[in-house]
């Protein structure tokens, strides 16, 4: 019985997705040819900048961003399952970069443990920032979504001036620090060109599926963000669930600030976490997939590979910037319509009374 | 205007709400439609106003057949509905939410708001109303907004107004402009249909009453031929025989003691709350919902912060204790709510099963849960309680309203806590399932636990309780033994004035 229901699903499902990629087809055509280039030449060059390059640079590149992106997706996902809005990862994230490249350069400490101090210090830095947030709400009511979304401006604006003002490297003529020792650098996985920095996320994706799925506090959020008044009467203490959430939440956008600093730039630069968007594509990404955690992984990817494709579509065939944001924005629509409903996270999907 | 109901029937799932109702409506007058919360009183008006239209029978305006397919239809016809919830703009003018849906348009598709505040005036001036149409309506007073509301019909020429419990939320003084405009209405020629289960206002401004019962039309009579003893007897019924019966147990010690609580934010204005409930025990209490009640338990829960007094369970002073430690020390609580505060609906029965905080820590290890022994326990419930569920990792949003309350009463009662609160546990429940939970609250009674149960179900009151309080306004009645009291006495303290204290005197006496 349930073989010939997966079955049925299946074969209309397959109809419905052939006709979402025709339709997408059509339009990137029509957008491409409005651009006046070639179809051909432009996937060629969009798949070649996402997952080609010479000795896969632009693959190594596409999975570092991948990496950016699936952390603060991550950082989204754990705070909206517990039904926390927040949408504060920039500010945590921009928050957490700066921690980690203060404390590596005026703490003096070399090497692995140097790494170690800056890597924690990102994840406290972004952590407190959030629950901040978490406080605002809890002790005055600002609600989550307006708390953690106002605070993004004063994290943006207090490094902004951090690092145009009292910790410039007024010699490179940049609001930016100084650069990092190199010890403290992550090093490059051997025969590559790639940043260790993607470790460190495979590693808080496999402890975010069992803090989701296998832990006590992971249940306790999930119940709190599906009924806070259920979870409440139950005896859950929406207190400190909440500001516990809020900062692993943070505390993973800090790690995704400190492995851009110590893994790609190797200083903070103003803006360098903000203009890239890796924040708020995260947020699309985690709600693209309805809050599942094991498909974050492939989220991110997808807007990794996306964003590195749509630039070299620009960089080698000629397809105005623009146009290449546009076919860019139409393929996450298109995906958006047909992904949202598959990942589901329990089989059983039929409505009672 | 003249409006049959004829044969009226309506189901919810396996719940027969209204069962062949028919109903005469008459204009110029006053007909109140009378009965307990649940008796059926707002599914016939719903149904008549357009809002149900999945039911059985007729409906006749001036003796021609009618069918809604929504209320804009039934408004159309002449009908008006003032709910009990009021449902304006805030933010908007008095002008603008009477003509909110039905405006007068000029050249161009431009609102005539000249035309619009003459119709009104009008109206003002034929009703005797006064209030400045200019003034935005979070400026309003309940009485007021009311008043706009009654407006709304009005402005849209309705013939028949329906008002759903319209003096639960006024001033004494309010109530008597509103009954003044009421007779005026009906002298005009409308006819008025009055939701109530104040009895008092019924004898002193109805022309005809209507009582209803568990979905059924008990009794149709004109006001002069009946009597505020008689209508509150109806309303209660007489007591079905108990199928249940209760073992005569001693009560032990005092398990849940209430002393001189004074609850914030009260309903009504009522005394502190004194009450204990001992090992073997069931309490009931009585009471029209609305009453105080829920905030009564949300009191002893622990969502509900108190003024003074104290509150101890198991002889321990929980008074400023959160509900984790208040449940580690002892109590549970079978919420009226299943699908707010009972459940979460998108989460698995095995979730919902395993999250009361002392099951919680018997399912985890360290910081993981045993995800086995979650899955075994929940079967067990399912199993015990005949909960009818594909599988523990279903969504507890599948099930049936019945199976829902029947997980969340087998997982309150696998606690084990020595003090039980039952809130309304069979409301909405089909009968079978009723049979099971009473048997299940009976037995954890013999088996020395302590049962605070609130319905507003008298009948299943009087089946389980050993002692009974009733709840009116706020504050509680004194104790009566079950065996000792009749179900008309405490139908009458249940709808009685606080401050008609001699009746209760007398039966005290009694």
């Amino acid at each position: 019985m349930k073989q010939f229901k997966f079955l049925y699903f299946l074969k209309h499902n397959t109809v419905r997705y052939f006709m979402t990629a025709l339709s997408l087809f059509f339009i990137l055509l029509l957008l491409l040819n409005l651009a006046d280039a070639s179809f051909f030449e432009a996937s060629q060059a969009f798949l070649k900048s996402a997952f080609g390059g010479r000795r896969y640079a632009y693959l190594y590149v596409t999975i570092s961003r991948c990496a950016l992106i699936t952390g603060m997706a991550i950082a989204a996902l754990i705070a909206f399952r517990a039904g926390l809005i927040n949408i504060g990862g920039e500010g945590q994230l921009v928050i957490g970069g700066f921690a980690a490249a203060f404390v590596s350069i005026y703490s003096g400490v070399t090497g692995v443990p140097g790494i170690i101090l800056a890597i924690l210090s990102a994840m406290i830095g972004g952590g407190l920032w959030a629950v901040l947030a978490g406080l605002m709400k809890l002790k005055l009511g600002v609600p989550i979504l307006v708390g953690t979304l106002l605070l993004n401006y004063p994290a943006r604006y207090i490094t902004s001036y951090f690092v145009s003002h009292p910790f410039r490297d007024v010699a490179s003529g940049m609001p930016q620090t100084l650069l990092l020792d190199k010890s403290l650098w992550l090093p490059f996985i051997e025969g590559t060109r790639l940043d260790t920095g993607f470790i460190f996320i495979l590693i808080v994706y496999g402890f975010v599926l069992i803090y989701s799925h296998r832990s006590v506090p992971g249940y306790h959020a999930k119940m709190t963000g599906l009924s806070i008044e259920f979870a409440a009467t139950s005896g859950i203490n929406i207190f400190n669930t909440t500001l516990k959430t809020l900062a692993f939440s943070g505390a993973i956008a800090g790690l995704v600030g400190a492995i851009a600093v110590l893994g790609i730039h190797h200083r903070f630069t103003d803006g360098m976490l903000v203009q890239p968007l890796y924040a708020w594509t995260g947020i699309v990404a985690a709600l693209l997939i309805n809050l599942v955690p094991w498909a974050i992984l492939p989220a991110g990817f997808f807007f990794a590979s996306l964003t590195s494709g749509a630039s070299g579509m620009e960089r080698t065939a000629d397809v105005p910037k623009e146009i290449a944001i546009i076919i860019q924005g139409i393929i996450i629509l298109f995906v958006a319509s047909r992904a949202t409903g598959i990942a589901s996270d329990t089989k059983n999907k039929e409505e009672g009374n | 205007m003249f409006a049959q109901l004829h044969d009226i029937s309506v189901n919810f799932g396996e719940v027969r709400a209204l069962d062949s109702v028919s109903l005469d409506i008459s204009p110029n007058q006053i007909h109140a439609v009378v009965g307990e919360n649940g008796a059926g009183k707002s599914t016939l008006m719903s149904v008549l106003f357009g809002l149900n239209v999945n039911y059985g029978g007729q409906i006749f305006i001036n003796d021609t057949r009618k069918t809604w397919a929504t209320p804009s239809d039934a408004i159309k016809a002449g009908i008006g509905m003032v709910h009990q919830h009021f449902m304006l703009i805030e933010s908007m003018t008095v002008l603008e939410n009477i003509i909110l849906g039905s405006e007068p348009n000029k050249y161009l598709g431009f609102l005539d708001f000249q035309l619009a505040e003459k119709k009104i005036s009008n109206l003002l001036e034929t009703y005797n109303f006064s209030i400045n149409l200019h003034q935005t309506v979070d400026k309003l007073s309940v009485g007021q907004r009311q008043m706009v509301e009654i407006l709304k019909t009005l402005y849209r020429s309705a013939e028949l107004i329906i008002l759903d419990e319209p003096t639960a939320v006024l001033t004494p003084a309010e109530r008597l402009d509103l009954f003044n405009s009421l007779q005026d209405f009906k002298n005009a020629g409308k006819s008025i249909i009055l939701i109530t289960h104040k009895i008092d206002e019924v004898i002193a401004n109805a022309d005809h009453v209507s009582v209803m019962r568990a979905g059924q039309l008990i009794s149709s009579l004109p006001i002069d031929g009946t009597s505020q003893t008689q209508i509150s007897e109806e309303i209660v019924g007489v007591s079905k025989t108990k199928s249940i019966s209760r073992k005569k147990i001693k009560a032990g010690s005092v398990k849940l003691n209430l002393s001189n609580l004074d609850i914030l934010g009260m309903p009504q204005i009522g005394n502190a709350f004194n009450l204990e409930v001992k090992a073997s025990e069931i309490v009931g209490i009585a009471g029209v919902a609305g009453n105080g009640q829920s905030e009564l338990i949300e009191a002893i829960i622990g969502l509900r912060s108190s003024k003074s007094g104290f509150i101890e369970i198991c002889s321990r002073d929980v008074t400023g204790a959160d509900i984790s430690t208040r449940r580690d020390v002892g109590l549970c609580y079978i919420p009226e709510d299943r699908q707010k505060r009972g459940l979460a609906l998108g989460a698995q029965l095995s979730e919902n099963a395993s999250i009361s905080s002392l099951v919680s820590k018997a399912f985890s290890k360290g910081p993981f849960l045993r995800k086995t022994k979650i899955r075994n326990f929940t079967e067990g419930l399912i199993k015990k309680f005949d909960v009818k569920a594909s599988s523990p990792s279903a969504l507890a949003s599948s099930l049936s309203g019945g199976n829902k309350q029947k997980l969340i009463i087998a997982r309150e009662l696998s606690l084990e806590s020595d003090v039980i609160i039952a809130e309304n546990p069979t409301w909405g429940v089909d009968l079978g399932a009723i049979n099971q939970i009473h048997h299940e609250l009976l037995s954890m009674r013999e088996n020395g636990h302590a049962i605070l149960l609130v319905s507003s179900d008298l009948d299943e009151i009087l089946t389980l309780s050993d002692r009974v309080l009733v709840m009116f306004e706020s504050e509680l009645s004194q104790s009566f033994c079950t065996e000792k009291v009749t179900r008309e006495e405490l139908g009458k303290l249940m709808l009685m004035k606080a401050s008609d204290k001699k009746e209760q005197k007398k039966i005290n006496t009694a």
